[in-house]
This record gives structure tokens, sequence and C-alpha cells, in this order.
């Protein structure tokens, strides 16, 4: 065979051309990354440009760094950069223990029917879109008379005006969170436990271990290396990626933007409301930039935990 | 000893029993009262709220939704880019897949790093919006809706990752057989790949189905509005809801305004929660392949 990876360019080209399929079929893809992805790095330059849509990006005017002034040094830099961090910390935290425990408990259960239909409907909420997870607290918590504030009056607590405090909501966030994700991360740690091997229970439960310190000494310890790469995993993405979510549940609603308030929804905002489109893009760039800055380093550290983990 | 061990063992049991069945209800519980909220008579949901044992029971939100355009509109605009875009994204991406795992591919690395990049790096949203709609021109139509989530980079590596794991033999053999890359592709790599080719076309259909951010951002015409974004418009103003009922549909004295909501949601998540039992099982192999390589 006339291919080999460290051929020449010659020979390379000669590849290419004698097997033209190969690489066509990959063209459509590329094509849409080149389009949908690396257009708009192009764009990027607006972050640095005073943005007019009759100019375009490449015929509006250079300003230098003065979007970036403008948002580093607003009270608003501070709040957003503190949620976005703090929401994402209690998300994977609360997360990833529900994700743990469900593992772990599921791998207790025998009775097949018992563990199908749970496991169906511990996942089932990850299928739902954040409009419909939206809705569902739209009803519990807004409106005039909350569906929760019947309940609390109901053992004898006082109403709370929800829509207004929003103290409590990185609290509601996290447990939707949790609702929403964990059994979703729980198949991936039961996956990991499938795949301890059965010598490690037998000779345990030879040795009269019971099945909690089976849990504890076995299953726990040997899913350590998983449960390290996807918080790694999700550490790396903690600058981005909660825009559906808080977007579709909070909304517009601006009693609540003090603790909800994050890059993702910021940006959105100034855009749409504000189309400040120079300033937004200085707040997506950076977003960006510390993005890379923590999947970098997450998937060095992912490399230390276990090298076949990595990302790349 | 023993006798004690295997009781501290029946109350582990136990508790994980009881665990597991408790965080089950905890997910349940929320499309329980949507359910019954949606069949619950209107007068009741304002006088008492939302119960799990209304006592009375009505129709009226159902009729009033499924007389409605704007909602079956939404419904056929779903569908389209659900069928169209799924399929599209998977043929898409099983080739890309397909071309990046082959080792005889001798631009495997620039690829795979001109694929890798974007899910590390991006333009961010303005930049994005501004390509789709001032260059692309792609705003107000239906395609912008299938166009923009065609190919996601971690379900193209979920399908790279399966493909490396096909034997070379396989494909070398019917190479000698004289079999050109057409061939291969289709005759060998998709048969073998069905379930993951299943899993990564159901992640997309699901991407499809829940999308309402393509519509928030580029449509502004309302027959494009797919379901979840006429959902949307509904969370957060309680008019839309109202407007969704036509006023040819002569019920009751109050419009069920929230019974409508509920109605509108569980006819959303109707379709995916009946198709959810039988696809369960490969959104789970799909993931666990997922997980062998992040």
């Amino acid at each position: 065979m006339q291919y080999q990876l460290n051929a020449s360019k010659r020979s390379k080209l000669k590849h290419i051309v004698q097997n033209p399929f190969l690489y066509a079929m990959a063209v459509p893809g590329l094509l849409f990354f080149l389009v949908f992805s690396y257009f708009p790095i192009y764009g990027i330059m607006i972050a640095f440009k005073d943005y007019n849509f009759a100019k375009g990006i490449t015929g509006s005017d250079w300003v230098g760094f003065k979007n970036f002034d403008y948002f580093f040094t607003s009270d608003d830099f501070w709040v957003i950069l503190r949620n976005t961090l703090v929401l994402n910390i209690l998300f994977i935290l609360f997360t990833t223990v529900a994700a743990i425990l469900i593992a772990l408990m599921f791998n207790e259960i025998r009775n097949k029917y018992f563990k199908r239909i749970s496991q169906s409907l511990i996942f089932l909420p990850y299928f739902m879109s954040w409009i419909v997870v939206g809705m569902i607290v739209q009803s519990l918590f807004g409106g005039e008379e909350p569906m929760i504030n019947t309940w609390l009056q109901y053992i004898g607590l006082e109403p709370v005006n929800w829509m207004f405090e929003s103290k409590l909501w990185p609290y509601i966030l996290t447990v939707i969170r949790v609702w929403q994700g964990a059994g979703y991360l729980s198949i991936i740690f039961l996956a990991a436990i499938t795949g301890i091997s059965e010598d490690l229970y037998e000779a345990a439960r030879i040795d009269g271990a019971s099945k909690l310190q089976i849990v504890l000494r076995i299953t726990l310890p040997l899913l350590v290396p998983t449960i390290m790469i996807m918080t790694l995993l999700a550490v790396g993405k903690i600058f981005n990626g909660d825009f559906a979510m808080i977007y579709a549940i909070i909304g517009d609603n601006s009693m609540l933007y003090p603790t909800t308030d994050v890059i993702d929804t910021f940006v959105f905002r100034s855009m749409r409301q504000l189309h400040d489109f120079g300033m937004s893009s200085a707040v997506g760039l950076f977003q960006s930039i510390m993005g890379l800055i923590f999947v970098i380093t997450a998937n060095w550290v992912t490399r230390r935990v276990s090298k076949e983990s990595a990302l790349f | 000893m023993r006798q004690k061990q295997s009781a501290a063992d029946r109350t582990f049991t136990a508790f994980a029993h009881t665990f597991i069945l408790l965080f089950t209800l905890f997910c349940l519980f929320p499309f329980l009262l949507m359910i019954i909220g949606s069949f619950t008579d209107e007068e009741e949901l304002i006088a008492h709220g939302y119960t799990l044992f209304p006592q009375k029971l009505s129709l009226d939100a159902y009729k009033a939704v499924l007389q409605s355009d704007v909602l079956f509109n939404g419904y056929a605009v779903t569908i389209f880019i659900t069928v169209v875009g799924a399929l599209s994204a998977l043929c898409i991406s099983a080739m890309l897949g397909y071309s990046l795992a082959n080792k005889r591919n001798v631009l495997q690395t620039p690829f795979l790093f001109f694929c890798y990049l974007p899910m590390l790096f991006s333009g961010g949203i303005i930049p994005f919006y501004i390509v789709v709609s001032q260059w692309l021109h792609l705003q107000n139509t239906i395609w912008v809706l299938v166009l923009t989530m065609l190919c996601q980079p971690f379900l193209v590596f979920l399908l790279v990752s399966f493909f490396r794991t096909i034997p070379e033999e396989l494909e070398e053999a019917a190479r000698i057989d004289g079999a050109n890359e057409m061939r291969v592709f289709f005759q060998i790599m998709i048969p073998i790949s069905k379930p993951i080719l299943a899993s990564v076309g159901l992640f997309y259909a699901l991407n499809y189905w829940n999308d309402w951010f393509m519509g928030l951002m580029f449509v502004d015409n309302e027959k494009l509005f797919p379901l979840q974004l006429i959902l949307r418009r509904m969370v957060s103003n309680m008019e839309a809801a109202k407007n969704l009922i036509p006023a040819s549909a002569a019920i009751a004295v109050t419009p069920p305004t929230y019974g409508v909501r509920m109605a509108t949601t569980v006819l959303t998540i109707g379709p995916i929660v009946l198709l959810y039992p039988m696809l369960q099982k490969y959104f789970v192999k799909g993931l666990t392949v997922g997980a062998v390589k992040g």
C-alpha cells in the first residue's frame, strides 16, 4: 500500500487524488465548522471596534480596548463573574454528589422492574427542554398564588414572594439542576461501576465484608478517577453553557439579576436590549479566553489523573 | 457475627431502595403536577391552586389548545426541523466521523484539529449572530433552524471513537475484494454501527425538538416558530396563553389560561415521553460509549 502517515507532500496529494471519496465525505462537516464556527472567530475583531451595522465587521472603526475598559470597570462585571462561578460550583458539587449516591444505591437494587422503571424516570428530566422546565418552575413559584406558597401555608409557614427574593434563587436553581442532570451523570458512573472486576467483590465477600464496607472500600475508591474526570470536564466548561437554563427560568426578571445574571445572559441582554455589540463581544471574548484557559488546565490535570481520559 | 452483618446489610439495602424511590418520585413529581393540572377545572385551579387530587376534572384546556392554529403550526415546524435536521445531521456527522477515524486519511491530524478547536474556542454569540444574519441572510427562514445545529463536535467524536473500535481488517478485506470507499461506508460501516448511529441520531433529534434559542435569535415570523418558542412566550407572558385560545372556541366563562399553559406543555413533551421507553436503551448505550472516551 502506498499510503503512509509520514509520506511526503506529493504522495499525500496522490493519496487524496486516488481516494477522493474518503476526503469528500468530510467536506460537508468541515464546511459546517468553517461557516458556523470559524467565521464567527474571525468576527471577534468586533470586540475591538465600534461596531456599526451599515459598515459591517471589517468597515467599522477600531477603538482599541475601549469596549473592555467599559466592561471591566462596571459594577456588573464583578456581579456576573461571581454569579457565574458561584452557580457553577453549586451545580457541579451537588449534581456530582447526587449522581454518585444514585449510582452507588442503584447498584444495590436487584429487582429488575424497579430498576428499569426508576432508571427511566430518573433519566427523564434530562430530555426536557429548559423551556418546559421553565414552565414548571413558573407554575411552582410564579403567578399571583405560587403553588409552593399554598403548600407552605398548608404546613403553617409564611408565604414568600419568590420573584423578588434573589437570595433564594441560587438554591432553587441548584435543586433544578440536580433534578435535571443527576440522573444523566449517574448513568456514566454506573457504566464505570459495571466495569469493576467481579473478583474484587467476591474476595471481599469471602472476607466477610458488609455491603456498606464493600461500597466504601471498593466501589467508591474505584469510581474516583471517573468522578475526577467528569468534574474536571464540568469545571472546564464553567464559563459558558448555562444560558439555556438560566434564561429559560429567570427570563427578563431583573429583580433576580443580582444572583442569577451570568456572563451568557448578560451578553445576550446587552445584544438584544442595549444593542451594544462592541461591549457584548468584548465580554464574549473574555468568556471564550477564560473558558479556553479552564479547559486547557482541566485537561492538563485530567492527563495527570488518567491519560486516556484526557480530551487531547 | 454473620447474623449481625446480614442485618446491617438488610438495613443498607433498604436504605438504597428508599433513596432511589424518593429520588425517582422527586424526578416524577413535577410531571405529575403538570399532567394533572392540565386536566383540572380552571376555576378550581384558581381557587385551590394545583393539587395532585383535583375535585373537578375538565378537558377545556385541551379542547382550546387543539383548536389553535398557532400550536399546529408550531408542531409542523418542529416536526420538519426534527426530521430533516436530525437525518441530515446524522448523515453529515457519520461521514465526517468515518473520514476522521480512518487511519488512511493523510489529513487526519489537521482535520481533527479543525473539528476540535470549535469545542475549545468560539467567537461567541455576537459574531455568530452577525455571520448568520448579516452574511448568510438566514434570518426568518426555516433553514436557520436546521443549518445552525447540523454538526455537534461532541457527537462527531462519539462516532469517531466508535469507528476506531472497528477492526481495520474488516475494511481491508472488503477493499481487497474490490469495494470502493462508498461501498465500504454504506455496506460495512453503517450496518455494524447501528447502535451508535441510533443514539447519535436520537441526540440530534432531541436537540432539534427542544431547540428554541435559534428561533429566539433569528426568527420573528410567527409562522416559523417552533413549539418550544411558542411555549416560551407563554412562560413570560400570560396574554400569549390567552391568544392561543381561538375566539371560535366557545368554552366556559373563564378562558382556561393556566390550564392552556399546562396542556401545551404536556403536548410539547408528549411525543418525547411516548418514544422515550423505546429509545432509552440507545441513549444509555450512547452515553456509555461517550464515557469511555470523554
